[in-house]
């Protein structure tokens, strides 16, 4: 970086005013800031909900508990569920899409970085206004606050207020981070970056950011909605003047439907990233499984009826509603059988990130499978609002954002810190976790299926015969618990003790192992020209080419090509 | 939980198919990933990894067969889904109605309570009295929030909603006694709402029915005469 002796010497007056690390973070418009503040926050808040879910499954531990009241239970139902889907499983998504696209499509940062400071920090809005709501009320409605519960008339302190405006700045943060995201993406490729060879997490970031747009704004729309009949008088929820309690379903149950396929989606793109590195090879069918990720964008949203198997609505709208989640089968089929495939050719470094992400589709697919009776109709009149379905739907998420995000966590930590996560610590971690899961998932299907266990329910009775069901439920609660805070706790201690990762630890394919790690703000001081989907494994031929040496992987070096 | 109606019936065949759905998928996914990784362990004497994407086009094959597993299960939740809505006819130990029209019986959802009226204008709470052997309809409504009406081994659940009528029915097989939670979050008391549906024969039905409709209009005599004798306030 030495001028040229024709350039004019540019002075400057000193160095400018150094400000503390904090504001420097919070008012930054580096894509790598914001991602790890969100991805940090929601790992905090995983906790939390943790904390939450133990309260009500020490409430269910024994039959007629008065641990609990009803009203505390209800308020712990509500923040629990919201917590983990709008301040964990949400914003852990969209804190791997912000900071790592960007670097996978060697860009130098976001196309509109202060449209996603804000998204940022909108989402902060929304957890401090839901937290600032159990310092007075808060919602006592439930995880989705189905109207006409959610009226005025039945909740009439200001929880549910709370809970629309706290959703609704966390949803609008979404929002405009998937602008950023989707700009970034079309704008911002690297020369020779075409569409075709977008490696599949930043493809999961195109799906899952335009798939915030499509629902996104239909839950703003629902929460106005909400707050103008709480506040203004409104009738849109209200029977018999012009409005109707189930238009609030499907609203809300388009956005939730979405929302969890924006997890799957998530989720499977950091698994076709992870698996391929640690197995040595390319993903199988590549095109396949972006078509996949597609497709479960599209038709697993258009199922959102699966929700209201139960409601007046007429037979042929719940026929479409299976069809399609059915459908579902296929794209999800056949993204389990190209992993599977990938892993049949390869050679399996059993690393943590490989661990969990095996963690994650074994749950996923017992999740999933579990989902199928869901979506038969006439099944789903005896299943739906069981703990059966609280068992599958868990199975599901807890597989997609726990044992997927923490996949990734332990993938992109070296590139995030430059420190590799203690790896002793993430296997006792995994093993707990996959028995607390077990533990604390199974029952409730045997409960929901066989004893027909009510959802939401703040007590169950001792004849009832759910009595043992609800104990290893709570006990594999706790043990769950403690496998997500031991990897919490490895990677606090990780950041600044773990062992020096380099930048490419797992001989990874795509052009984040190109920066440096942690990356410079600008992120490459140069690109390469992309000529493959395979970027980071040209740069090794290139260098072993130069070098007359056998490409060894890891790379031990990869800065100087280009 | 045992069906005991055909309604329930059919639901209980959906839920053999879906736990057969369930175990394959379950299975099979989990049986590959864990042989697979198994057998591809670095470390002992494993083979290097392939460097390309296998060749030939297995992933049509693949889809196909996935798309024949779902169509499979989509035709026969269909089919038996067709049989559980069927209005099963009143059998021959039942209450033979006027004509072939079934029982009807309102049911109302109220936080934390079920109101049931039968036809003739008598009514009770919590307990619902219907006749073995006998069409019974129920028309479901609501007055506050939603609740939802779920007895397993008679029907399927169904929304109350205020403001909509929802029909659902079942014929009891077998005198005894069915009971139910409510399935939709409805407040505080939720946990607590349930009730029982009591299948009786069609003369014990039709003399408990006269005797409520006796006791309501007794009870109601009382107090109007207590009103117009100046005794309640």
């Amino acid at each position: 970086m030495s001028a040229s002796a024709k350039r004019p010497e540019i002075v400057v007056d000193g160095f400018p005013r150094s400000r503390p690390r904090w504001a420097e973070l919070a008012s930054s418009g580096d894509h790598k800031d914001i991602g790890r503040i969100m991805i940090a926050g929601a790992l905090g808040f995983l906790f939390v909900a943790l904390v939450e879910l133990l309260l009500m499954r020490l409430q269910l531990a024994v039959p007629e508990n008065t641990f609990l009241s009803p009203e505390t239970f209800n308020r712990m139902l509500s923040l629990y569920g919201t917590t983990a889907i709008f301040l964990f499983a949400l914003p852990l998504a969209f804190g791997l899409f912000y900071y790592l696209a960007p670097l996978q499509i060697g860009a130098r940062g976001t196309a509109l970085p202060r449209l996603g400071q804000l998204g940022l920090w909108l989402w902060v809005a929304a957890a401090t206004v839901l937290y600032a709501g159990f310092l007075f009320t808060p919602s006592e409605a439930g995880i989705n606050p189905l109207a006409p519960l959610s009226g005025l008339a039945f909740l009439s302190s200001n929880g549910v207020d709370a809970w629309a405006a706290a959703t609704g700045l966390a949803t609008l943060g979404f929002i405009l981070l998937a602008i950023d995201l989707t700009t970034t993406l079309r704008r911002m490729r690297a020369p020779g970056m075409a569409w075709r060879r977008l490696p599949v997490f930043a493809w999961a970031t195109a799906i899952g950011s335009w798939l915030m747009l499509v629902i996104g704004p239909v839950l703003l729309a629902a929460i106005t909605m909400l707050l103008i009949d709480r506040n203004f008088d409104g009738i849109f929820f209200a029977d018999g003047s012009g409005g109707a309690p189930l238009l609030w379903q499907h609203l809300s149950w388009i956005f939730f439907t979405g929302a969890y396929m924006l997890v799957m989606i998530a989720a499977f793109g950091a698994i076709c990233e992870i698996v391929p590195s640690l197995v040595g090879r390319p993903l199988e069918g590549r095109a396949t499984v972006i078509g996949s990720l597609i497709a479960i964008a599209v038709i697993g949203t258009l199922a959102w009826i699966q929700n209201m198997f139960t409601a007046p609505i007429g037979i042929g709208w719940m026929y479409f509603a299976m069809t399609m989640a059915l459908a579902l089968i296929v794209p999800f089929g056949l993204i389990a059988y190209n992993l599977i495939t990938t892993i049949a050719g390869g050679a399996v470094r059993m690393r943590a990130p490989l661990l969990f992400a095996a963690g994650a589709v074994s749950a996923i697919s017992v999740g999933l499978a579990a989902e199928i009776s869901h979506s038969m109709v006439g099944l789903a009149w005896k299943l739906k609002n069981t703990t059966d379905a609280t068992g599958a739907t868990h199975f599901a998420l807890v597989g997609g954002a726990v044992f997927g995000g923490f996949a990734a966590l332990h993938y992109w930590f070296p590139k995030m810190t430059g420190r590799t996560m203690g790896e002793s610590l993430a296997r006792i971690s995994f093993w707990t976790m996959v028995l607390g899961a077990a533990l604390a998932f199974v029952p409730l299907l045997f409960s929901g299926t066989y004893e027909g266990e009510v959802i939401d329910a703040y007590k169950f009775f001792g004849d009832s015969g759910m009595s043992a069901y609800n104990l290893i439920a709570s006990i594999g609660a706790l043990v769950l618990a403690a496998g997500i805070v031991m990897t919490l706790v490895n990677a606090i201690l990780s950041r600044e003790g773990g062992p020096e990762a380099g930048h490419d630890p797992w001989g990874g394919d795509s052009l984040e192992w190109f920066a440096l790690s942690p990356p410079e703000p600008h992120n490459f001081d140069v690109l390469p020209d992309v000529r493959s989907e395979h970027p980071m494994r040209d740069i090794r031929a290139a260098i072993a080419h130069r070098t007359a040496r056998k490409p060894e992987r890891p790379a031990p070096e990869s800065q100087p090509v280009a | 939980m045992e069906p005991h109606s055909p309604g329930t019936d059919q639901i209980q065949t959906l839920f053999g198919i879906g736990f057969v759905a369930f175990a394959i998928v379950a299975v099979v996914v989990n049986g590959a990933l864990i042989y697979t990784l198994r057998r591809r362990r670095t470390g002992r004497g494993a083979q290097p990894a392939d460097t390309e994407p296998r060749t030939g086009r297995p992933q049509l094959r693949v889809g196909a067969a996935l798309g024949v597993f779902a169509a499979a299960i989509l035709v026969l939740s269909l089919v038996f889904t067709e049989k559980a809505r069927e209005a099963p006819a009143t059998g021959p130990a039942g209450l033979q109605a006027k004509g072939s029209a079934p029982l009807t019986i309102i049911a109302t959802g109220q936080q934390w309570l079920w109101r049931y009226e039968y036809p003739n204008g008598a009514f009770s709470y919590y307990k619902l009295v219907v006749p073995v052997d006998t069409e019974v309809e129920l028309e479901l409504g609501s007055t506050d929030v939603i609740h939802t009406w779920n007895v397993p081994s008679l029907a399927g659940k169904r929304d109350a909603v205020p403001g909509k009528v929802h029909e659902v029915s079942f014929r009891a097989d077998e005198e005894g006694s069915y009971t139910g939670r409510a399935a939709t979050l409805s407040g505080a008391a939720y946990a607590a709402m349930g009730t029982e549906v009591e299948a009786v024969s069609p003369e014990e039905y039709e003399s408990y029915v006269k005797q409520l409709d006796a006791d309501i209009q007794a009870a109601q005599d009382e107090v109007v005469s207590q009103i117009e004798s100046g005794e309640t306030p």
